[in-house]
């Protein structure tokens, strides 16, 4: 199967400082991968180049055969990658209707045949069809989250880069939209996931990424990372004991 | 040209960078700290012009000595200033439109207060120093230029020596790059805000003063130097010292040498070009350049 | 800035909102009935063209939300172009469809290098634009430098025929400005507003809608400039071209609320018939007038008059509700 994400080694550097240092990786299409690493290890950046919001300053990003590198994010959603923010950000002068119209509007025309096609389908969808017409500055963090993904949504994505939709969110919030990610992944959309929440990424991917200081450090099943010795030490900061 | 001609040309345009640095420098204080642009330094650099005239007119004291004064008298404006006004606008890690918008109407009322107490008519200092010239061998310094200069540099001294030895020094340097961690550090934002947009100006109304010992004046006389002033700390990048000095010498060397080859009706045009040039070039301004190259060392 | 929104508007005003301006028109357009004199119809024209001017620039700063200060460029090449179009003998209508035309090509030009630049700088970069198109044509000999230009006369002079050309452009303005807001590119517009990387983050092309904003709103504005110089017959750049214009042409839209559609009507009818009366009155004032309320409505009232008036409805509906509940 032909990977729907192809990135070879993307660098990215920030005056003095080496955010990310050759990653190289291939997303296969159809599942939920995780991207996980300690902090600073580059994984909103990764995301953030990945989007578009950022260029690389080298390496190559290939999406579905075609090389995005140097893309701005409008064109990407035009292909089929779109993000969600970490920090919410809706069009705050816009109803939440509205703001889900935004993506709809200048999204893709053609996606997956599971995904709903209009506005209040994808709130329906995302569970916060009653806030439609609701100003989205009231909304709480979780609605605001939800409606960050109703957002992408309505691009109809072929790949949807979820960037820490956990954080700041309570237990049951959490498996709510975990269950959400799931969902749309079984819809059709590849999913890249950045988390800090590590039982949640853990609980939902298929794939596991981990990096660390800029660069990927291991891959594989989640079951396989957990107990990988390198990933340990990352996180606790020494060597395992055999 | 001979090669006379040419130094006497570039030492001018080195004595225009003393004063165009001494002037941009409040714009970049308040800029850095708080990130606003000012537009109501045009305002003040006005008044500070007309300040150093009128003590000069009425009371007969040496311009420079009225530069000297104007030191105080408007750090106690801008610091009133801040807290009627600015300090109730939001600030945020951009230049918002708020900010932008409300200075400008500040700059409204000045030139308006301008016109009302002084009328339009051009004024001018005018000293027994204002038609000197030094001649050094083949080049000659008009005086009051030499003056100007020096002390535009004795105060670009003075401000380095507050911002590196004293305590405020040290939190607008922690506030210029880092806001929140300054705060953090126990950097009192609001107090230090106050302080620095005082201090930027003071500048404004002692450059003001300085250029009023060259310029003719008016009250719309600040608007060609606050666009210089942008010029120059877009250039030099929005919020280095440093780079307010080569900014200074940049847009003071392309003016001086542009007059060779355009009318001088073209100047602000030359100004505004440099603007755009720099804002899509070098959006980091020479200083992001250097701050690049110190990455690959 | 935002606009202030309507919701919990009641029913009641909605109605009046949507009638006033129909009566307005009316009213307008039946003008000569009422037999007014030559200077309130003058007046009258003036304000047309300041609300054009008004809505125009809305449309990039309003719902676009990138505030440029040099609109004075559109205005001034807008009445150049008419007023020599006129004098080479093309009829008015075509010299206002050039006006407007190169109008959106100097949008154009500025707008290829600025747009790269967020918010306050792209506002900064516009004063540097407008300063310098002021300083060329005020040195341009062609078009008489600064002395300006004069359209020469062929025709008698009928003041009602350049009071209805403003005031055809105005309806026109309004109905385009009601059209965008509906519109996906008003929507597009919007979004860049209020965060221009998420907007582009789902597919909005900032650039290239920043582009086209500017382009509509420089036509406007040029063919308002061309109103403007058929009816003067003689335009010179410190006129036509002065940074006071393009304050003005900012105030005016933030005065009666950025952002909505009626705002900056309300703003340019205020600016027009108020200004003539200070420079009248207070010709020493009109500066500092117009910095304090900008103050005042940044401070205070960010909504502008449309922000006023939406609070007091709401104040005075619930008056109205609590009064009705009592027996």
């Amino acid at each position: 199967m032909a990977p729907i994400l192809s990135i070879d080694r993307v660098t990215k550097y920030f005056a003095g400082l080496t955010a990310l240092n050759e990653v190289s990786f291939d997303l296969q299409p159809g599942g939920i991968t995780g991207l996980i690493g300690p902090n600073g290890a580059g994984k909103t950046t990764l995301l953030s180049i990945l989007a578009g919001s950022i260029q690389p300053t080298s390496g190559t990003v290939v999406f579905q055969d075609r090389n995005l590198t140097g893309a701005k994010s409008f064109a990407r959603a035009q292909a089929g990658i779109v993000r969600t923010h970490q920090v919410p950000r809706p069009f705050r002068a816009l109803s939440v209707l509205e703001n889900v119209e935004v993506g709809v509007r200048f999204g893709r025309r053609q996606g997956s045949a599971g995904h709903p096609r209009d506005a209040r389908r994808i709130l329906e969808w995302v569970g916060i069809t009653h806030l439609a017409d609701a100003p989205s500055v009231t909304l709480s963090v979780g609605d605001q989250k939800r409606l960050e993904l109703a957002r992408a949504l309505a691009t109809r994505p072929s790949l949807l880069l979820c960037d820490e939709v956990c954080s700041g969110l309570t237990e049951p919030e959490t498996a709510s939209v975990l269950r959400l990610l799931r969902k749309i992944q079984e819809a059709g959309t590849t999913i890249l996931y950045v988390e800090h929440n590590l039982k949640a990424i853990m609980s939902v991917s298929h794939h596991v990424i981990v990096m660390n200081y800029g660069q990927k450090l291991a891959e594989g099943s989640p079951e396989a990372v957990q107990s990988d010795p390198a990933v340990i030490a990352a996180y606790i900061g020494r060597t395992a004991c055999a | 040209m001979s090669a006379v001609d040419l130094l006497n040309l570039l030492i001018a345009a080195l004595l225009q960078a003393g004063v165009y640095a001494a002037m941009s420098v409040g714009m970049t204080i308040i800029y850095g700290v708080m990130k606003i642009v000012n537009l109501a330094h045009a305002g003040f650099l006005m008044l500070g012009a007309y300040f150093v005239y009128e003590l000069y007119a009425r009371f007969h004291i040496d311009p420079l000595l009225g530069v000297l004064l104007a030191f105080p008298a408007f750090f106690l404006i801008g610091m009133s200033v801040h807290w009627v006004l600015v300090r109730r606008i939001p600030t945020s890690d951009q230049p918002t439109l708020t900010s932008l918008l409300l200075l400008f109407g500040l700059w409204l009322v000045l030139q308006n207060l301008g016109y009302l107490i002084w009328g339009n008519s051009d004024r001018a200092i005018l000293t027994p120093r204002t038609l000197d010239v030094l001649q050094i061998g083949p080049i000659s310094f008009p005086t009051v230029r030499l003056v100007v200069f020096g002390a535009a540099l004795a105060s670009l001294g003075g401000l380095e020596f507050v911002l590196h030895k004293t305590w405020f020094g040290r939190a607008v340097r922690a506030l210029m790059q880092n806001s929140d961690a300054g705060r953090i550090v126990g950097v009192n934002v609001e107090r230090t805000a106050r302080v620095a947009f005082g201090v930027g100006i003071a500048f404004a109304g002692a450059a003001g003063g300085l250029l009023a010992m060259i310029y003719s004046f008016s009250p719309d006389f600040g608007g060609p130097f606050l666009l210089r002033s942008f010029v120059i700390i877009v250039l030099g990048g929005l919020e280095s010292f440093a780079g307010v000095a080569v900014g200074s010498v940049i847009l003071a060397v392309v003016e001086t040498f542009c007059i060779l080859v355009l009318p001088a009706n073209y100047q602000p045009a030359i100004a505004f070009s440099l603007l755009v040039l720099a804002l899509i070039v070098l959006p980091e301004g020479v200083a992001g350049l250097w701050n690049k190259r110190r990455r690959w060392a | 800035m935002k606009g202030a929104g309507k919701s919990g508007a009641s029913a009641r005003p909605r109605f009046a909102f949507a009638v006033a301006p129909l009566l307005l028109l009316g009213v307008l357009a039946a003008l000569p009935a009422f037999g007014l004199g030559p200077n309130t119809v003058r007046l009258l024209f003036v304000t047309l063209v300041w609300v054009t001017v008004s809505i125009a620039w809305n449309i990039l700063g309003g719902f676009g939300g990138q505030v440029s200060f040099g609109f004075a460029v559109f205005y001034g090449l807008g009445a150049y172009a008419a007023a020599l179009s006129v004098n080479s003998g093309v009829n008015s209508m075509l010299s206002l469809l050039l006006a407007a035309s190169v109008a959106v090509l100097a949008s154009m030009l500025v707008g290829l290098p600025t747009f790269r630049l967020r918010g306050p700088y792209f506002a900064i970069a516009t004063i540097g634009v407008s300063e310098a198109v002021r300083v060329v044509m005020t040195n341009v000999s062609m078009t008489g430098g600064a002395s300006g230009y004069r359209i020469l006369e062929t025709r008698p002079f009928h003041q009602l025929e350049h009071f209805y050309a403003a005031l055809a452009l105005a309806v026109v303005a309004v109905a385009v400005s009601m059209q965008v807001r509906r519109s996906k590119f008003g929507l597009a517009l919007i979004a860049i507003r209020e965060d221009e990387e998420a907007a582009s983050d789902l597919g909005v092309n900032p650039f290239r809608t920043k582009l086209l904003a500017h382009a509509l709103a420089a036509a406007l504005t040029g063919a308002a400039g061309g109103v403007y110089a058929q009816y003067a017959a003689f335009i010179h750049p410190q006129g036509v071209f002065a940074f006071g214009i393009g304050v003005a042409i900012l105030l005016m839209p933030i005065i009666g609320g950025i952002g909505t559609i009626w705002g900056p009507v309300i703003g340019g009818v205020v600016y027009g018939l108020i200004h003539e009366e200070l420079i009248a009155s207070f010709p020493q004032l009109h500066l500092l007038i117009y910095g304090s309320l900008l103050i005042l409505i940044v401070l205070f009232e960010p909504a502008g008059i449309v922000g006023l008036l939406d609070r007091s409805f709401r104040v005075f509906a619930r008056g109205w509700r609590v009064s009705g509940s009592h027996p």
